[in-house]
């Protein structure tokens, strides 16, 4: 935590840039409360006169703009916000179990050649809609795609980079005389692990797996490419509130997306310290 | 002598299928309840060597045997054989007592005999009213200390110790020492400490063994290893200063025998002394206290000091003379100081020689003199 007294001039600074970071923030937050003829009105309104909930109803309730003349809202949101849960809390729970047995077979049994660490995360090479079409003609001929097995196949093989990094430098700072220590005491090589370096790293591994929920909760590009009508997300819904007749509903994306900003908030806070250091893969230590 | 509690016989360990050799064949008895210490400089094998007593590392070939029998194959937690690591290794998640209870609750042992098991250790490291306190919490001493109790809890047959006080500060080391040394005679361990710190070998093993490139060159009582070292490795590195190692020639000369180094001769006896006169290429190592200074008048080697370190009591003294850089130690205030003239006089019994192939300690073959 910061406790250090700012100057006025950082003050100034810190201010000015919150207020570039905070405001698309607050323009969501007021446009989620907004009536519909507040949304594009002009000059624009920059805090509404009659809030409203109706957005939020119309997530779930697609009827609930109706009074407000405005129709066509087909989906219920349920179905994405359910499809957003499943595929990044079964995705990430698989990415980090995963990363977690790759980072210590590097770390401690010299696992692979000394490149194995680069060559997992150079799948991170590629920008995402550069591997999206491939992805979505192999899944097409195997049958996977518009499933919620392959949309987390994929959300695995986008996170693993990333978890095994961050949880590799968290065994690489963990000393590994202290697994060596409970092993002189009795335990075998497996239960070392289990219960010496699994309880040490566990800040670090609540940190990569918050890390990996934020990454997958957030995804786009594949969910899009790969989500025809079985299957549904939050960021692919927030791009189907477009109708015929009303345009882009902008109050209810930005409910939707007030909605999916919640558990960020959340996970960022209880991270915030770990992610920094998570984040530099180990090169700074303590 | 008693039967070894521990015997390490021709033990090799090499890495990268014998690119390199960590510890090239070492023999090794300890008996029970000496503390022996392990010296030597940063990668001369010895953390390896304790790796494999405790089981952490398979020798490549040679045998490890407790009381009589091998140990080779058998688990680490298994061999009875405890060890206390340089950067502790105490389980920071975990209170005091939880850490000094881990070995004996991983073999699963009674509750009563934990408890108590746990209260004698603390008692023992006057640890007694730390044993809630979360280790993560803990200084540098107290964790060295839960280290050591961690070990001791266990009662094994054999204590290593790696280099356990090396990331102590200086005052923090002292006290450790002579809690170590007052656990040695409490408890009677047969102990293998190993450390670079030659003071800390003197002050705690009843022998020490000097290690270097991964072979032993010398084991001895801790009272002779300095006096007679076996090897010219052993002479440079013990003893603060360590000897003054000269490269020369011993060779007849007028009817007695001198060892000759550039402008320096110094006579080591009449021929008539000798049962047969040694002759060729030796090392000559001097003890700096057992050069004399004397007046530079009249003397037979003399120069000038160039410089004065006091240490106290006494001082050390870097003297050139006959081109040879010496160290001298002689007590405080009785010196010259720096850029003075003196002479410098050095007994012949003192003298120490070493093969000039070998390197090992070759002890010239003088008749039995009168006195």
């Amino acid at each position: 935590m910061l406790t250090r007294k700012l100057s006025p001039l950082q003050m100034a600074i810190m201010a000015a840039a919150l207020a570039v970071v905070l405001f698309p923030v607050f323009w969501i937050l007021m446009t989620s409360i907004k009536p519909p003829t507040d949304w594009n009105a002009s000059p624009a309104i920059w805090v509404p006169t009659k809030p409203t909930l109706v957005n939020f109803k119309t997530l779930f309730d697609p009827d609930a703009l109706r009074e407000y003349g405005v129709g066509g809202v087909s989906q219920s949101a349920t179905k994405a916000v359910l499809g957003s849960l499943l595929a990044s809390l079964v995705a990430t729970a698989l990415s980090v179990a995963i990363g977690l047995l790759a980072a210590i077979g590097i770390s401690r049994y010299g696992n692979g050649s000394k490149a194995t660490p680069l060559i997992i995360l150079s799948g991170r090479m590629f920008p995402p809609a550069a591997i999206a079409v491939p992805f979505v003609i192999i899944f097409s001929s195997i049958g996977l795609t518009d499933s919620y097995v392959g949309l987390i196949a994929i959300y695995v093989a986008a996170t693993l980079p990333f978890s095994t990094w961050m949880l590799k430098s968290f065994v690489d700072d963990l000393p590994r005389e202290i697994e060596e220590a409970a092993m002189i005491d009795g335990l075998s090589r497996l239960r070392a692990h289990l219960t010496v370096t699994i309880p040490l790293i566990r800040g670090g591994l609540f940190a990569t797996t918050m890390f990996i929920f934020i990454l997958n909760w957030s995804e786009f590009m594949f969910a899009l490419v790969l989500a025809y009508s079985n299957i549904s997300t939050i960021p692919v819904q927030l791009a189907k509130y477009v109708t015929a007749t009303a345009g882009t509903l902008y109050g209810v994306q930005a409910a939707l997306a007030v909605l999916a900003m919640v558990p960020l908030v959340i996970v960022g806070y209880l991270i915030q310290s770990h992610l920094a250091r998570g984040m530099t893969f180990g090169a700074i230590k303590q | 002598m008693t039967r070894p509690r521990l015997e390490l016989v021709s033990l090799h360990k090499e890495y990268d299928n014998g690119a390199v050799v960590a510890v090239d064949g070492i023999d090794l008895a300890v008996t029970a309840g000496e503390t022996i210490a392990l010296l030597g400089p940063s990668g001369c094998g010895k953390s390896t060597t304790l790796n494999m007593i405790v089981g952490l590392e398979q020798p490549t070939s040679g045998d490890i045997q407790i009381d009589g029998a091998s140990i080779v194959g058998v688990p680490a937690g298994k061999r009875n054989v405890g060890l206390v690591f340089q950067d502790y290794a105490v389980f920071t998640s975990m209170t005091v007592r939880q850490n000094l209870a881990f070995g004996l609750a991983v073999r699963k042992r009674p509750k009563a005999e934990i408890t108590r098991a746990v209260a004698e250790v603390a008692e023992l490291l006057g640890m007694s009213d730390r044993l809630d306190a979360r280790a993560k919490d803990l200084g540098g001493s107290e964790l060295q200390r839960v280290a050591i109790g961690r070990t001791l809890v266990t009662k094994p047959a054999i204590l290593l110790l790696d280099e356990p006080l090396s990331n102590l500060e200086a005052a923090a080391r002292l006290a450790m020492r002579r809690e170590l040394r007052r656990l040695q005679s409490e408890i009677g361990l047969t102990i293998i400490y190993v450390t670079h710190d030659q003071i800390e070998a003197l002050s705690l093993a009843d022998r020490i063994a000097v290690m270097h490139a991964g072979r032993i060159l010398q084991v001895e009582k801790t009272a002779r290893i300095c006096e007679r070292p076996d090897h010219v490795f052993v002479a440079g590195f013990l003893g603060s200063p360590p000897m003054n190692l000269v490269k020369g020639a011993i060779e007849p000369c007028e009817g007695s025998v001198v060892f000759r180094h550039g402008g320096l001769t110094l006579p080591l006896g009449a021929i008539a002394d000798f049962i047969k006169p040694p002759e060729g290429r030796f090392t000559l190592g001097i003890r700096p206290e057992a050069v004399r200074l004397v007046p530079a008048d009249g003397a037979a080697l003399s120069g000038e000091v160039l410089l004065v370190e006091s240490r106290g009591a006494d001082a050390v003294l870097t003297v050139e003379a006959a081109g040879l850089k010496l160290k001298v130690v002689a007590p405080a205030g009785a010196h010259p100081g720096e850029g003075q003239a003196t002479g410098l006089a050095v007994d012949p019994e003192a003298l120490v020689f070493f093969g000039g192939d070998t390197n090992r300690r070759v002890d010239l073959p003088l008749a039995a003199r009168p006195n």
